[in-house]
């Protein structure tokens, strides 16, 4: 959610500066994923409020009471404010045929003016991403970034009757979208409709049926609440999540409606006209709320708090959060019996008031304390059996691998996976089959005379997932089940073999191998009794250039004759390219006519 | 690069996954196990994940075919839910549980995401055993694992089966990292493994494994990790 600092600072006179208020977000209440300083001098936060927050946060004057409650600073309410316009009669008519939408406040407004917005609406829609189209569309637009609550406007003189129905989509029905795209509705799938066509996708998208456009006269303003989970299916089977369908998929609550309600008619009371204010004419508020929002209780006590929280934070410390938050509660000594606010569906049990102290208390003032419990553990059989056979692997100079799960034949097969291999593997042979093969091009890189690798990992049959120990070298690959292989070599699995910490901070960082082919060269010389191979080595190593990954290695000596042949490999392999003979050529008629220097003979 | 020599090689995450089982034995936390294709209940139902909720959609998890409630697990948690079940069927008011397990998420794969990879997982619980226990294990553990100097916070989060929830953030080469999610457990996942949560409380923690091997030694690349490739094999 992109939160401006001046729409916060319109609720907020004693806003701290924007880099404290990422540190009150990142600590006490979200991430901040973005901080963006624009042009006019506005910073716009970009949070990544949290699931069970977005009920009250996905709006500028959550925001800004969240912060004034955390800081325990002046929110101005500026409802007291508002100029309510004065309300005619209405003959609308909204008839509510399911249960998924909770409450539906509509209002006609008739005489407006559709034009371009006023340029304050305009920059505070620019400063959070958003495109301005017109003063109705804005108004909308702007109620629901300040107050959480999406808002629908329709253009009344395309209805075909003052009369709404909220009902569930017949199956096939269609509707075109404000964006021109059609789309097909399943049965059930909730919609906003006159008497012949559907308006909207409730909660998630307006049709271009109803659209207010550059003509519309009468409006008529829908704020309303709808079901959360029959919102996101509806919204993700049509690929088309908005800024409406995320916040009504969250859960909002319907007494937002009546806020939203108040707020959208003042806003277009103010902007819906420029040229003609005195003419608007707003009807009364048509209202359908049938089971009201309960109050909730939640009591908890000050020992609860710190019980769970390993703290001593004071009752007195309590009543202040709650006070700063100016939330509704009793004290009684150290039990509170607390009233939540009616968008924060998110406290409902005792544990909720533990994290609302708890985070604005910090959870940095909490100490640290390594428990001691009366625990004795017990050793795991298949981690023992895993550890044994690993160390055995080692020991005999297999190498460890580990290759996918996914592959494209097998006995288990996923659904609507991402990946065209759906099948999960029914043995280990085919990954390490094709390890074996990597690494045998890589023989000379890796510096080694023959490949041997093992994997340990679970394969899936029909009916159980079991563990397999596979190995491959040149004798071929074999592969059993982890207790056939302990049987087999007679494993001792007592102890959970090399268990230390083998992390140190000091460990080497990884080097990243090269994309490129490298190249193998062999020089062997004859030297005469006396040199030491590492004298023929250092000869190499001084002349072999950069291109060198790996070498000299002696591979080979022996003495004929009176004289002593050494036989050393080199890999040459570069980081930006492919090498080309002539290159390494030169590396090598440099080391050759050292050689020759020294009075050895090229073999 | 280490010798391809007379003994073999580990793979990366075989060091790791053993130096992190070694801290947490010495913390007197027990090793735990669970399977990988598990049913939905020890997935996400006995762990407060509601029916509706969007981690059950298939975009993110594995079902399987012809096999009703079942998943491939998209978090080590199961092994935590099902040592819970155990305590209580065991009339255990006390127990530590630590596991690294292969998780499964269906997503399209890059530098950073991967279809399968390792998860840390484990939960502590016991008359008194509370966040301020979770900030000591946690931060004792990272500071192992990362270095003394580096620097561990705990910051506000959500997850359905934690109340409080936090994520831990550590501060590694002057750069923060999340690393790993957590909390004090949510009373409804305690009644769900049948422990009383007016008797026992107690944290759990969760975060990918493949993580901290990348950001330890500074492998770009998770997929590197799957690939069957000895060139991998450094440490």
């Amino acid at each position: 959610m992109k939160i401006s600092y001046n729409w916060l600072k319109s609720y907020i006179s004693d806003l701290p500066e924007a880099n404290k208020l990422a540190d009150i977000f990142t600590y006490h209440l979200c991430e901040v994923e973005g901080m963006e300083k624009r042009e006019d001098g506005d910073v716009v936060f970009d949070l990544n409020i949290l699931p069970n927050r977005a009920h009250d946060l996905l709006s500028h004057q959550g925001v800004a009471r969240e912060l004034a409650g955390q800081l325990g600073i002046k929110f101005n309410d500026l409802t007291p404010k508002y100029k309510v316009p004065e309300s005619k009669p209405t003959n609308l008519k909204i008839d509510l045929q399911t249960e998924k939408c909770h409450r539906y406040m509509a209002r006609i407004v008739r005489n407006v003016k559709v034009g371009p917005s006023q340029d304050w609406v305009k920059s505070r829609l620019e400063s959070i991403g958003q495109r301005s189209i017109n003063n109705i569309v804005d108004a909308t637009n702007i109620t629901m970034y300040d107050s959480g609550q999406p808002i629908h406007a329709f253009d009344l003189d395309k209805l075909a009757g003052e009369r709404i129905i909220v009902r569930p989509a017949k199956a096939g029905e269609k509707i075109t979208l404000l964006s021109g795209e059609e789309k097909e509705l399943k049965e059930g799938e909730l919609v906003i409709a006159d008497e012949q066509n559907a308006l909207a996708i409730a909660g998630v998208k307006g049709g271009k049926v109803a659209e207010v456009d550059a003509n519309t006269k009468n409006i008529l303003i829908e704020v309303a609440n709808f079901d959360p989970v029959s919102t996101r299916k509806t919204s993700r089977k049509l690929g088309i999540p908005t800024d409406s369908s995320k916040r009504f998929e969250n859960d909002l609550s319907p007494e937002l409606c009546s806020f939203a309600m108040l707020e959208i008619s003042v806003l277009i009371a103010e902007i819906g006209s420029p040229e003609r204010s005195e003419g608007m004419e707003f009807q009364e508020i048509v209202d359908i709320y049938l089971n009201k929002q309960k109050e909730r209780k939640i009591n908890f006590s000050t020992d609860f708090v710190n019980k769970k929280l390993g703290a001593n934070i004071s009752s007195d410390e309590i009543e202040n959060i709650l006070k700063q938050y100016c939330y509704t509660f009793k004290r009684i000594w150290d039990n509170f019996e607390f009233i939540p606010p009616v968008l924060r569906l998110d406290l409902v049990i005792p544990e909720d008031m533990v994290e609302e102290i708890g985070r604005v208390y910090g959870y940095d003032k909490v100490k640290l304390e390594i428990p001691k419990i009366n625990f004795k553990p017990v050793q795991n059989e298949i981690f023992t059996k895993i550890s044994a056979v690993r160390e055995k692997l080692l020991a005999d100079g297999y190498n460890e691998v580990m290759t996918y799960s996914f592959t494209n034949k097998g006995e288990v097969e996923v659904l609507a996976s991402a990946s065209d291999k759906k099948f999960l593997r029914t043995d280990l042979t085919d990954g390490i089959k094709n390890s074996y093969k990597l690494n045998k091009l890589n023989m000379a890189l890796l510096g080694v005379k023959e490949i041997k690798i093992f994997e340990i990992g679970t394969i899936f049959l029909k009916d159980k997932e079991q563990i397999n120990v596979a190995t491959a070298d040149k004798k071929g690959i074999a592969e059993m089940s982890l207790d056939k292989f302990i049987e087999n070599y007679k494993l001792k699995i007592e102890n959970y073999g090399n268990l230390v910490p083998r992390t140190s901070p000091l460990s080497p960082n990884f080097k990243m191998w090269s994309q490129y082919p490298f190249m193998t060269r062999d020089i062997a010389v004859w030297v005469g009794e006396g040199v030491e191979s590492n004298q023929v080595h250092k000869v190499i190593k001084e002349n072999d250039g950069e291109l060198v990954v790996r070498g000299p290695e002696l591979f080979d000596s022996f003495s004929k004759e009176g004289r002593i042949s050494y036989a050393f490999r080199l890999v040459f392999q570069s980081y930006e390219r492919t090498l080309v003979d002539s290159e390494v050529n030169v590396f090598m008629e440099k080391i050759y006519s050292k050689m020759k220097e020294n009075g050895w003979e090229i073999r | 690069m280490k010798e391809h020599g007379n003994k073999g090689t580990e793979h990366p995450l075989s060091i790791l996954m053993n130096g992190v089982y070694a801290i947490f034995s010495e913390l007197g936390f027990e090793i735990a196990n669970a399977p990988e294709l598990e049913t939905e209940w020890y997935n996400f139902d006995i762990l407060n994940v509601s029916k509706d909720h969007p981690a059950r959609d298939m975009q993110d998890t594995f079902y399987i075919k012809n096999e009703e409630k079942k998943v491939l697990r998209t978090h080590a948690t199961n092994t935590s839910a099902r040592m819970m079940e155990k305590m209580a069927s065991d009339g255990n008011k006390e127990g530590a549980y630590i596991s690294i397990g292969k998780v499964f998420r269906n997503e399209a794969t890059d530098a950073t995401h991967e279809m399968q990879f390792y998860q840390i997982d484990g939960c502590m619980l016991g008359e008194n055993i509370n966040f301020s226990n979770l900030k000591g294990v946690l931060t004792k553990f990272y500071k192992t694992v990362l270095g003394e100097d580096s620097e561990i916070e705990f910051r506000p989060s959500f997850f359905p089966f934690t109340e409080p929830s936090i994520e831990v953030h550590a501060k590694f080469n002057g750069k923060w990292l999340e690393m790993m999610g957590g909390g004090m457990l949510h009373p409804n996942v305690l009644k769900n493994a049948g422990l009383d949560p007016a008797k026992v409380q107690g944290f759990a923690f969760g975060g990918g494994l493949d993580r901290i091997a990348m950001i330890k030694w500074g492998i770009p690349d998770i997929r590197f990790f799957y690939h069957g490739d000895l060139r991998l094999n450094q440490f």
